[in-house]
């Protein structure tokens, strides 16, 4: 028997952080929102499917993640456009702009490809384990620890970090190198 | 499917030394600081009231248990 107090509290709470995640994936602060939406939704719609007692975050990150990916093909097949175009126009910073140095890493987290800016955040910053990771994307446990090995590898590029754990070179001097370090 | 090379392969930093492998995005790896503090930052506390009335809505309009079709 399930208590639809208690699953909208969850669903409630679950909001700020899925917004986070929504802007990461989307770029987008409208466009999460939306998402956000769509996903409390369908969340609701399928609240059947949930087991109590697991883990609610990850079960409503699968389920926006999901959205996001969907939208996106939509949007393609409407506007027959180069992946830039649509990304470029899309692409909004949030109103609130801290540092430029913080400035520069969010750029930087947007020119990677979405599997593994997701990937990335998932297990840098949501704080979820490799496992759940896997789960949330719909992929191996493995295929998650190189997507965030290459998104870090990138970011480090990007952002002149000379290697983990180093203090890195003033920012400002950080430029957009596209070295590839396969 | 082991978890053979949990650890960037090629970069021993021998910190930790068994189980405890150093996290490649931890607090005191530059990216690790920079990635918490961009998504802290997109964690507002604050919940737009479209979210909260959404949920009532959804509350009022609650369906029985049968599951319906798609």
């Amino acid at each position: 028997m399930t208590e639809p107090q208690s699953f909208r509290d969850g669903l409630l709470a679950s909001v700020p952080t899925l917004r986070a995640f929504a802007v990461s994936l989307s770029k987008n602060a409208d466009r999460a929102d939306d998402l956000v939406q769509e996903t409390l939704v369908k969340a609701w719609d399928k609240q059947a499917s949930f087991q109590p007692g697991t883990n609610l975050k990850a079960w409503l990150f699968t389920i926006l993640r999901n959205e996001f990916y969907s939208q996106m093909r939509k949007r393609r097949r409407e506007v027959e456009d180069s992946d830039g175009a649509i990304t470029a126009r899309l692409s909004v910073h949030p109103a609130q702009d801290g540092s430029s140095d913080l400035n520069d890493f969010r750029k930087a987290l947007e020119l990677l490809p979405e599997d593994q800016r997701e990937a990335i955040i998932l297990i840098g910053a949501s704080g979820f384990s490799y496992e759940e990771a896997a789960e949330i994307c719909g992929c191996a446990v493995g295929t998650i620890k190189s997507r965030v090995s290459r998104a870090r590898n990138r970011l480090q590029d990007i952002l002149g970090i000379s290697g983990e754990g180093d203090f890195g070179p003033d920012p400002a001097t950080s430029q957009i190198t596209t070295t590839i370090v396969a | 499917m082991s978890g053979m090379n949990y650890k960037n392969p090629g970069r021993n930093r021998g910190q930790g030394r068994d189980v405890a492998v150093t996290d490649p995005l931890g607090n005191n790896t530059e990216i690790g600081r920079k990635l918490k503090q961009y998504y802290d930052e997109l964690v507002t506390p604050d919940i737009p009231d479209r979210f909260n009335d959404l949920l009532k809505e959804l509350e009022k309009h609650e369906q029985p248990q049968t599951v319906t079709e798609e």
